[in-house]
């Protein structure tokens, strides 16, 4: 029964051709342009590391030259000795009492698109936004930066403290089971450029949050890394419809984004879909199983006495149950262009 | 009345297709039966965070009763909720179904097409405060705060432009307020043109973004700059530390924020229905997963020697049911807690748990739930204190989707643990979530009589929680003697703790108290007559301290908890 289906929430399992704004900060200077159409690793912006305000005068001939908008790039001036002092060039925030405040600094760090796509909006010093060509596999959060690589998986059950080699620089890196923050620091001094994994703890986030800005604050920079998760903090296997199309798209090239967090994936791929009946359990006794909707199960009495409404599921294990609404969830296709 | 008069309180595009012998419905408005006919029947629905709450409605005997309700998740579809439980009542009771919704007709279910009355939650959003000073800034952080915004807030005098912007720019920032005094102090004179230029850099970096300017900011410089900004100007925060719950400023602020159906604005307006009906002073303590608001609403004759209501309503977007960002906030949990669990684990179940609000509802999940909630209200009472105040009411009502994970007496507990009075107040939840959708109804009148019809249905009675201050701990204090219909019963009253006594729903008297000292009950006494309604709680009397004080130890902290919680919430260990 298909007809009641609608009483569970669905969880977006893709998002077809995403757009992804991917984070400025005020000084940092944009390559592209809107309309490009980029490759997966292309520079698009030079990135500030430690942006300094600047106050300046106003050039001798600007006034004649009109007021530049805030978020435009302004060329440095030399020095002219006795007469006036240099300016750095650097991102106009305002012009006010004739003087300009500038977001200057040095530019080490490129931003490069995490997937094929094109440049549709940019807001300077706030974000890009990059249409994808390919699908996106929805997920809960990115820590760290966005990037690109091919797609590894680790064999389920495989501990990362020992799965992970400097074969895999570059790749980005699915880890099945417990992930901690060693394992994550572990892949990124591996050179891995990023990693998927299921769930991760509070403290692992702040471990791994510490250790990302220990690394920015010194004088040698690793290259960028980040850790999309795919769940929430408590551990948990992939659901079957993600491990199927993690499996789809193994050895390709993929990318990771926070804003929404996905995994962006390469377009020629066929991407398996699960069957709209089936569910997955996410809470309770039998959390992490997977079965088929059968339909409503009425209102319970749950252990600790409060009652909700249950659904009837016949598991994969051919049990059938009445399970929490609240505990189950269905995939769905996310809206486009989100 | 007329259909005619009633229909502007429903909005309009929630409603479903009229359905057949749509004149038989009546709108949303509690006119008198013979006006309108016997039959007839409507939706509610209330759209929160984390909860989607349905509920029909339907005119029984000449009277609007509640026929069903359930919540679910949010994300499910609200046509499946309903058809759920036209399905439920057509099962239960098909005569007053077709009475109320009429027969189905060529396959076609007529209760699909109520009519419906919609709230929604609108989710506290992100604002950027940028003032002259640190005075400034923190009125105006108060004042946005308490209307439901999530605030990010910098002065000129202590941070630099380039930190402001990034503040304004950063993700989820949806508006911008800029203000200072008015008239400016001597130290912000100079510097409001020059915020006003920096808002506009701000606003030039994100179009479309919102901009609030409160007090005399220029408005030039963000003219010269943004063609066609989005430009609100609001009145200037109070001079004095304080903004009062209804400033002119905060009253604007939380209307740009909330929409006309949000569900937070129109429970407030169903608090105000609720105190001119029941002739009571309720406070209600809205808390869900998105956001929680206080609201206070007391009868108080208006100047036509009518009856009018006064009504303060005062948000915490910090109080929200899972939110332990703030400093100390894990801790308040882990303190109310009856089980142990390290605080890395602690904090990891309830991230989970803003993040899926439905699962864990088992065993020790509704525990925590509980624990949470206490921690939430605390916060709740905490923030809105210096607004609002902390005087006594007569009615305490739960609202949003925290009070329904958690059964009705143990709710009573909960306000109990945590509203630490000295007085009586009735005790109850609004378990069918039909205050939001009834307070979007915009005519008082019919609102009110629509209230005064579901009373009964409308909240569910918890019962009556007697809170005395000043008797000395683990002594006989006194003698309770209960005067109901059904009799005369009397109770020794030990002070240190929980005493329950048996009050069903429905069922009313009084009690007598006399204590050997003269505690503080409102006023000092010895002796008290308190009229008392019973609910699924009973008549419950906290002789523990005001305030409630625990041992520092957590394992007999938890020992004591449970065993107070075991009384009220027999089922937490089943």
């Amino acid at each position: 029964m298909t007809g009641t289906l609608e009483l569970v929430a669905p969880r977006a399992l893709l998002v077809p051709r995403p757009r992804v704004r991917l984070e400025l900060q005020p000084g940092d200077r944009v390559i592209a342009e809107i309309g490009d159409v980029v490759r997966a690793g292309d520079v698009l912006a030079e990135r500030i590391r430690d942006a300094r305000l600047v106050e300046v005068v106003l050039p001798r001939h600007a006034a004649d030259q009109g007021v530049p908008l805030p978020g435009t790039w302004l060329p440095g001036e030399h020095a002219q000795p006795g007469r006036r002092a240099g300016t750095p060039a650097g991102e106009l925030l305002f012009q006010h009492g004739g003087r300009r405040r500038l977001a200057t600094g040095p530019h080490p760090d490129h931003l490069s698109a995490p997937a094929d796509g094109r440049l549709v909006e940019v807001h300077a010093g706030v974000a890009l936004v990059l249409e994808i060509g390919g699908p996106g596999l929805v997920a809960t959060e990115l820590l760290g930066e966005p990037h690109a690589g091919r797609l590894v998986l680790l064999p389920e059950g495989s501990d990362p403290h020992l799965a992970l080699d400097v074969a895999l620089a570059g790749a980005v890196v699915v880890m099945p089971g417990r992930v901690d923050a060693e394992a994550l620091t572990r892949a990124r001094a591996m050179g891995v450029r990023g990693a998927v994994v299921g769930s991760l703890a509070e403290r692992d986030r702040r471990d791994l949050a510490a250790s990302a800005a220990r690394q920015q604050a010194g004088p040698h920079h690793l290259a960028s890394f980040g850790v999309l998760v795919l769940g929430g903090y408590l551990r948990r296997a992939f659901p079957s419809a993600i491990q199927a199309i993690l499996e789809a798209v193994s050895g390709a090239l993929v990318g990771t984004v926070g804003d929404p967090p996905l995994l962006l994936l390469p377009a020629d791929r066929l991407l398996p879909f699960p069957e709209p009946d089936r569910v997955v359990v996410r809470g309770g006794q039998a959390a992490g199983s997977e079965g088929r909707w059968l339909g409503p199960g009425g209102p319970r009495r749950m252990r600790g006495g409060v009652v909700v409404e249950t659904g009837l599921v016949i598991l994969d294990d051919g049990r059938t149950v009445p399970i929490a609404i609240g505990d189950l969830e269905r995939f769905s296709v996310g809206a486009a262009n989100q | 009345m007329s259909r005619a008069e009633a229909a502007p309180a429903v909005p309009l595009h929630d409603r479903g297709p009229e359905p057949p012998g749509a004149a038989l419905l009546p709108s949303p408005s509690a006119s008198p039966a013979a006006a309108v006919g016997p039959h007839g029947a409507f939706v509610a629905l209330d759209l929160g965070g984390a909860t989607l709450a349905g509920a029909i409605i339907g005119r029984v005997d000449g009277r609007w009763r509640l026929l069903a309700a359930t919540a679910l998740p949010a994300g499910c579809d609200p046509d499946a909720l309903v058809g759920l439980l036209v399905d439920r009542l057509r099962a239960a009771d098909p005569d007053l179904a077709e009475a109320t919704m009429g027969r189905p007709v060529g396959g076609r279910e007529p209760g699909h097409g109520l009519p419906r009355l919609v709230a929604r939650s609108v989710p506290a959003a992100t604002l950027a405060v940028i003032a002259a000073t640190e005075r400034t800034r923190a009125r105006l952080e108060e004042a946005a705060t308490g209307a439901g915004w999530v605030v990010v807030a910098g002065s000129a005098e202590r941070t630099d432009p380039l930190e402001l912007t990034r503040m304004a720019t950063r993700p989820g920032v949806a508006a911008l307020l800029v203000g200072v005094a008015d008239p400016p102090d001597s130290d912000e004179r100079d510097l409001a043109a020059e915020l006003a230029v920096a808002a506009a850099g701000i606003a030039a970096r994100r179009p479309g973004m919102r901009i609030f300017l409160a007090g005399p900011i220029p408005e030039a410089p963000l003219l010269d700059i943004l063609r066609d900004p989005d430009l609100v100007r609001l009145a200037a925060p109070a001079r004095a530390p304080g903004e009062p719950a209804s400033s002119d400023l905060r009253i604007a602020l939380a209307d740009a924020r909330r929409g006309p159906t949000d569900s937070r604005r129109a429970i407030a307006a169903a608090a105000g229905s609720l105190a001119r009906v029941l002739a009571l002073r309720v406070e209600i303590l809205e808390i869900g997963v998105a956001g929680a608001t206080r609201i206070l609403a007391s009868p108080s004759p208006d100047g036509d020697g009518g009856s009018g209501v006064r009504v303060e309503v005062a948000e915490a977007p910090d109080a929200a049911l899972f939110r332990v960002s703030s400093p100390g906030a894990i801790d308040r949990v882990d303190h109310w807690f009856t089980q142990g669990l390290d605080r890395a684990r602690l904090r990891d179940r309830l991230a989970e748990l803003a993040m899926a609000p439905w699962g864990d509802l088992e065993g020790d999940g509704a525990l925590l739930r509980g624990a949470a909630l206490r921690a939430a209200l605390e916060r709740l009472l905490e923030a809105t204190g210096p607004v609002l105040g902390d005087g006594s009411v007569d009615l305490v009502i739960g609202a949003g989707g925290a009070w329904s994970a958690v059964p009705g007496p143990a709710a009573a507990h909960i306000i109990a643990d945590v509203i630490r009075r000295p007085g009586a107040m009735q005790v109850a939840i609004d378990h069918a979530r039909l205050l939001g959708p009834i307070g979007t109804i915009e005519d008082d009148a019919e609102r009110d009589a629509l209230v005064a019809d579901l009373a009964a249905d409308l909240l569910l009675r918890l019962g009556t929680v007697i809170t005395p201050r000043g008797l000395r701990p683990n002594r006989l204090a006194g003698q309770l003697a209960l005067t109901t219909g059904g009799g005369r019963s009397e109770v020794d009253l030990v002070a240190g703790g929980l005493t329950l006594v048996d009050l069903p729903p429905g069922a009313s008297g009084t009690a007598e108290l006399s204590f050997r000292g003269t505690p503080d009950l409102g006023p000092r006494g010895r002796r008290f007559q308190v009229p008392v309604t019973g609910g699924l709680a009973g008549l419950l009397l906290d002789l523990r301290d005001i305030p409630l004080r625990l041992p520092e130890r957590p394992d007999r902290r938890r020992e004591l908890l449970g065993t107070w919680e075991a009384a009220l919430w027999p089922e937490r260990d089943a």
